[in-house]
């Protein structure tokens, strides 16, 4: 009797680690695509300011909502650690200047605001990318 | 019977108001913008659910005059009203949390300062607003503002109608490697955030402060079934405007500025404000429900005066578990977590309780000594059952879920 329960749960348990990986993502493929979505959502929201479809206080707002969300990733990335350790070099060459871009968003006519632009979307395709490998 | 018509267009703007919060906002726009179409079944399950709980609870407090928390205390004992009102404390002060989070981040999209400073001056307006305000206001003030909600509808059109190609995600939602998950999570979240157990003993009481008698039976079931259901179209044009917009742009709404963009593709400047003032509306009125609904709990299960009606000194202790629960608020709040992921770990922690605050449910409203010929009918039960059923499947994998996504 117990031998067959023991049988199923080791079963269960066999199953449930063969399908983990379609169930649900790694730590690792999270936070990139958590950053590649902030890093895009930062892209259009420069874009929509500088089209006049929204403030430039307003985008401000938003953007330290994305500063505070993306604090941090770099060590959470590094310490989760990618399958490909030139994946991992790319992503953290690439979140330095895009942070700095989160951090000092070109909100007026006074700066490149496209060269910010060019910069988070390089950064939100290669995490994008990374979260869906 | 002009006047009871009034009341009934009040009830539905109510109802409206206080179905939509930051639960339900962040949980639709994280759906829709990682689903598409794929979880607008649960926001339809979840309203009927509501629905038939909102009309239950309208029907025993007009009928009994009692409330809820009243009649959990008397009929099963006051060791067993603990039960309840613990695990109402511990996930509505999240939820309090993240509604004067929202609230927060809706004068921060106003005025571009952060919401962290706005955040003690909000709990402050939200404590004066409960204080002094008399319950007329707390109910419709926010209430008609939300109606702006429904700008979301004028959104979709706005931008041509539903696209052909996302029609067909309504029934097979496109998953990601590795997001089922996510998908269930999202599912729970949704659950947890509609059936609000502070909208039902919030309800209840109201139904006591405007004295409803079995007269009010006809405003309880229309308010119950227009009114949820004007919500959860808000809700569910939410989540086809964060498909619509956010989906195609890889944007997955982790975060309230993030959702604000879903209105500014197809308004501008004008979109991105109305999208703030929703916030700002349905946040304030679900704040002032969340704050009221534990006083209103722990006052009617203590055995204390309570009222909003009342003047501060005649009901002194139920205003001050008000300022204490708000106080807790405030200090979750400091910590600095996005009030969007607040709000979805508070649904969750709402799913998780659930089958402990709807349970005594099914026995009160077959109790014809509260509610003489009034009790539920056969239909009635077996939708409760099935309610609770529900209920303890959600509350089952909803903590297990929260911790494989990282909360989504």
């Amino acid at each position: 009797m117990w031998q067959k329960i023991g049988m199923v749960l080791v079963l269960l348990v066999l199953f449930s680690l063969s399908t983990a990986c379609t169930f649900t993502e790694t730590a690792f493929t999270r936070t990139a695509n958590n950053a590649g979505s902030a890093f895009a959502a930062a892209e259009v929201t420069l874009t929509y300011a500088h089209e006049g479809k929204i403030t430039y206080s307003y985008a401000a707002s938003s953007v330290v909502i994305f500063q505070s969300e993306l604090s941090g990733t770099d060590q959470t990335l590094a310490a989760q650690g990618a399958a490909n350790i030139h994946t991992l070099q790319r992503l953290l060459a690439l979140f330095s200047p895009a942070i700095q871009v989160i951090d000092a968003p070109c909100l007026s006519n006074m700066c490149n605001w496209r060269k910010q632009r060019e910069i988070l979307n390089r950064a939100s395709q290669a995490f994008l990318q990374a979260g869906s490998s | 019977m002009k006047k009871q018509w009034l009341s009934i267009a009040l009830g539905i703007v109510t109802a409206t108001g206080g179905f939509l919060d930051a639960g339900t906002i962040a949980t639709a726009g994280e759906a829709g913008a990682k689903f598409g179409l794929g979880l607008i079944w649960v926001i339809l399950v979840a309203t009927i659910a509501i629905i038939l709980l909102v009309e239950m609870i309208g029907r025993f407090t007009a009928v009994s005059k009692k409330t809820y928390a009243e009649a959990i205390r008397e009929d099963f004992g006051f060791r067993f009203y603990l039960l309840p009102l613990s695990s109402e404390l511990i996930a509505e002060s999240l939820m309090l949390a993240a509604e004067l989070g929202g609230i927060s981040i809706a004068l921060s999209l106003f005025t571009g300062i952060s919401w962290h400073i706005f955040f003690p001056f909000v709990a402050l307006f939200i404590w004066i607003l409960a204080w002094r305000a008399p319950f007329d206001l707390i109910e419709n003030g926010p209430a008609l503002l939300g109606l702006v909600t429904l700008s979301f509808l004028a959104g979709i059109i706005a931008l041509g109608g539903i696209p052909a190609p996302l029609i067909p995600t309504l029934w097979h939602p496109s998953f990601q490697q590795g997001t089922v998950a996510e998908y269930l999570y999202l599912s729970a979240a949704i659950f947890g955030s509609t059936i609000s157990p502070y909208l039902l003993y919030f309800y209840s009481s109201g139904a006591r402060e405007e004295h409803w008698s079995g007269a009010s039976l006809l405003l309880n079931r229309v308010t119950a079934i227009v009114g949820m259901g004007f919500g959860s179209m808000g809700s569910i044009s939410l989540v086809v405007l964060a498909a619509i917009v956010l989906q195609p742009l890889n944007i997955s709404s982790n975060t309230l500025g993030e959702l604000g963009l879903v209105m500014a593709k197809p308004f501008g400047i004008v979109g991105s404000f109305l999208f703030a003032l929703v916030l700002f509306a349905t946040c304030t009125g679900a704040a002032l429900e969340v704050v009221l609904a534990i006083s209103y709990n722990i006052a009617q299960g203590f055995g204390w005066e309570w009222g909003e009606n009342k003047k501060p000194i005649e009901a002194a202790r139920f205003n001050l578990v008000m300022t204490i629960f708000l106080l807790i608020a405030v200090v979750i709040g400091l910590i600095g977590i996005d009030p969007l992921q607040l709000a979805l770990f508070a649904s969750t922690v709402i799913a998780l309780f659930l089958p402990i605050s709807l349970s005594p449910f099914l026995i009160l409203m077959n109790d014809p000594e509260y509610l003489g010929n009034k009790t539920n009918g056969r239909f009635t039960n077996i939708a409760m059952i099935g309610i609770l059923v529900l209920a303890f499947l959600v509350a089952i994998i909803s903590l297990p879920l929260a911790i494989i996504t990282g909360g989504g």
